[in-house]
């Protein structure tokens, strides 16, 4: 591939011809409109699916996963997964969102797809206990190994944390 | 605190002038000591580039002080320098790398992260408090990095206090300069309160000023 | 040693039977947290067979300081002094990405003024932040003098920022709303004088170890990335674009004034050290460009155009904004249920995501190759951490 990989090679698409695209692929897909940029919520059950056809369709070509992480909405018992898409070879972005639930968090790992996502699933495991299948090491990516709780938990709590005085 | 006077117990003290020599011996070593440490590069973030290479580069040039030889591995290592903040999972492998030094053995702790948590005390569930619950520190430079300048400052004190022999030695003595967290159920506005109560205490010139004073310190809602 | 005899000691050494073949034991070797060839307090496990390196194992977390946490306790303008401290060598472009997406949030408008010292500022210091991989990169292979090379360069650099922003590492001076304080009078003079002594003195830097034999010895050929593996694995900044992936945010999605002034991307074609090497000595010469044609155009305007003790509020929702710094691209996300602060802050940082080059590189390779190859992704530990 070498130098034939140049970003802008493909055919950059604006964001309401990704959304609409992406909802053909899959139907139940929704707009997040709340996101400054292309966002689509996507059901747990079809995510893996999509996915892949993310990366491989050949008008999207999302070769990059930029990053993922999660949001702990604790008063609606979510966690709001995150991945951030690029595709450097068209130059477009997505950002898809697909909810599990805060008290059994288990999404299927995406590293087959994307490599780099067995560590940040790592990173999300450590700090949300989100649980993925098929994860070939999962253990924990920044805290010791005992560590008790998941810190970035909207209620984590524990001892040694020092409140900022207001 | 000195090689002389720890080791050979009773040889030299009976003597006349026994204590006299002994006294003379260990200024001449512990001068000695305080003109050739030899740090352990020892870095864990921001602190350093400034502390650990910026002081050694050319310009700075720790070797004007004798400190120059930095050793990668600890037990060739008399000085730890701490550049950088401490969390939970390195404190174990500080406290190791500490140990494995040779004796005598001095700390520097550089920068707030090191001595107090720094800009990480609130709300961070991994960073420790301060080296100085890990291991003895004898030297606090202060700044988030600080200056080069500062780090060769506080070597030049480190150096004093050797050649007077004041260094501490075991884990757990602390000297500790500042007020690192707040102690167990204590409010920001109680300690404020109770700085302006010394102030009144302490104040003999003119009281009515450090009235004002403490007052501003008891209302003042942030720092 | 002259190149001819370097090539033949490398042929014979790979031609000797792999250690498996003499029935040798696989054993484990950790390498840090406490390592001088780390930079910082990064670990590795490394699975051996004699000399060769048959995986690499990072472990992560002994520098990890809960940054993300503290953000979601400050507020919108508290967050930025903490990305100085993830990539400290970036800091500005830190300041800047974290900015960028608060100012996006809040709807804040920014003068040309602020975008040209913004632009001027970052770039000056992506010269900066590779002045210091150069030195310390001569030092991981072995020469010393590199590094009181970089050192003395970078100094003068150094106090360039220091009379404009007040800081040498951590600047906390690309600020919501504008910049800290206005460039100081002397800046332009400034950066001129240090441009006319670094020009020729980049040429000596390439003198003194680009055409080294040695160096080129230990570099060609080891290490390689390819482009795939390198858009697998996530890798941004010079480490992609050694690959031969010509990325880079500055001209994908231009910011700042980036979009106004002529640099090119310079790219590798093997993804070995030395294109990795070759790449960041091309862009300090093209960010000098950038700063030439910045240094005599700075328009005239306010640097900072809401009060400084302004609250900054935020309607709900999500923002995305990213950048490149001197190692790659830098996102923040902002996540806000309305209010002074925000609900969640997420930082995709550049060097969390250019390590991973490192487990397959460096596998199949020597002991000493490794060191090379860590140098050569110019890896800060603290921005893989938080
Ligand atoms: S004191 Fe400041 S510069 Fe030093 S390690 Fe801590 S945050 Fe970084």
């Amino acid at each position: 591939m070498a130098t034939s990989l140049l970003p802008v090679s493909g055919q950059a698409l604006d964001a309401q011809s990704l959304v609409a695209k992406i909802q053909k692929l899959c139907p139940a897909a929704q707009l997040r409109p709340d996101c400054d940029r292309p966002a689509v919520k996507v059901p747990l059950a079809h995510w893996p699916v999509l996915a892949q056809q993310l990366f491989a369709s050949a008008d999207l070509l999302f070769d990059l996963l930029e990053t993922h992480t999660a949001i702990d909405w604790v008063q609606t018992g979510q966690i709001e997964l995150v991945y951030v898409l690029t595709s450097l070879q068209c130059g477009h972005h997505l950002t898809v969102f697909v909810d599990v639930a805060r008290d059994n968090p288990v999404a299927p790992s995406l590293c087959a797809v994307w490599p780099i996502a067995q560590w940040q699933e790592r990173e999300v495991f450590d700090l949300f206990g989100v649980h993925y299948t098929d994860h070939p090491d999962l253990r924990r990516l920044f805290l010791d190994d005992d560590w008790q709780g998941f810190p970035l938990r909207k209620d984590y709590a524990d001892d040694f944390m020092l409140e900022r005085p207001s | 605190m000195g090689l002389v006077t720890d080791n050979l117990p009773g040889a030299l003290l009976p003597l006349p002038g026994g204590g006299a020599l002994l006294t003379a011996i260990d200024q001449v070593v512990n001068w000695s000591r305080a003109n050739s440490l030899w740090p352990l590069t020892f870095g864990t973030s921001c602190c350093a580039i400034e502390v650990m290479m910026a002081t050694g580069a050319a310009r700075h040039d720790l070797a004007r002080f004798g400190a120059e030889v930095a050793r990668p591995s600890p037990r060739q290592a008399d000085l730890l320098i701490i550049a950088g903040t401490i969390v939970k999972k390195m404190a174990p492998r500080l406290r190791t790398l500490w140990e494995q030094m040779a004796e005598p053995r001095y700390v520097i702790a550089t920068g707030s992260c090191a001595i107090s948590g720094g800009p990480f005390l609130y709300h961070s569930y991994t960073t420790i408090r301060g080296a100085d619950e890990v291991i003895p520190v004898d030297v606090y430079v202060p700044g988030c990095p600080p200056r080069p300048e500062a780090l060769l400052y506080g070597l030049l004190t480190l150096q004093k206090m050797i050649r007077e022999g004041t260094t501490l030695a075991r884990p757990g003595e602390v000297r500790k300069p500042v007020l690192a967290a707040l102690p167990d159920g204590m409010t920001l506005h109680q300690v404020r309160a109770e700085i302006a109560e010394l102030v009144q205490e302490t104040a003999t010139v003119d009281r009515a000023a450090a009235a004002t004073v403490g007052a501003s310190y008891a209302s003042a809602s942030r720092v | 040693m002259n190149a001819t005899v370097a090539t033949t000691l490398r042929a014979r050494l790979d031609a000797l039977p792999s250690q498996s073949l003499l029935g040798t034991q696989e054993y484990f070797v950790n390498m840090g947290p406490q390592h001088p060839s780390t930079h910082g307090v990064l670990r590795l496990v490394l699975k051996l067979d004699g000399e060769t390196v048959h995986q690499v194992i990072p472990v992560l977390g002994y520098i990890h300081r809960g940054i993300e946490k503290i953000c979601e306790h400050s507020n919108y303008r508290q967050l930025v002094h903490l990305t100085d401290r993830m990539d400290y060598l970036s800091a500005l472009a830190n300041n800047w990405a974290a900015t960028m997406v608060v100012e996006k949030a809040a709807a804040m408008e920014t003068n040309s003024r602020i975008e040209a010292i913004r632009t001027l500022v970052t770039e000056l210091q992506r010269i900066h932040s590779h002045q210091l991989w150069w030195g310390v990169f001569g030092m991981d292979l072995g020469a010393f003098t590199p590094f009181f090379y970089g050192f003395r360069d970078r100094e003068i650099l150094t106090d360039v920022f220091e009379r404009t922003i007040g800081g040498r590492l951590t600047m906390n001076y690309i600020q919501p709303g504008g910049v800290m304080h206005d460039i100081h009078p002397e800046l332009v003079a400034d950066v001129k004088a240090f441009l006319a002594v670094f020009k020729p003195r980049l040429d000596e830097y390439e003198a003194l170890l680009s055409e080294n034999v040695i160096v080129q010895e230990r570099l060609r050929g080891v290490g390689v990335l390819t482009a795939q593996d390198a858009v697998a694995l996530g890798a941004t900044g010079p480490v992609l674009r050694a690959s031969g992936v010509a990325h880079d945010l500055r001209k994908a999605e231009p910011y700042g004034l980036y979009g106004q002034v002529a640099f090119d991307v310079p790219v590798g074609s093997r993804g070995d050290c030395w294109d990795r090497y070759a790449v960041r000595m091309q862009e300090m010469r093209q960010s000098i460009r950038i700063v030439e044609q910045l240094l005599d155009n700075i328009p005239e305007g306010k640097h900072f155009l809401v009060k400084p003790a302004a609250k900054i509020k935020v309607k709900p929702g999500v923002w995305y904004s990213h950048l490149e710094t001197a190692r790659g691209v830098l996102g923040a996300m902002l996540v806000s249920t309305g209010g002074e602060a925000p609900y969640r802050v997420h930082f995709r940082t550049p060097n969390f995501n250019n390590l991973w080059a490192v487990t397959t590189t460096a596998t199949g390779g020597r002991v000493a190759d490794l060191v090379a190859i860590l140098s050569s992704l110019d890896l800060v530990i603290p921005d893989i951490d938080r």
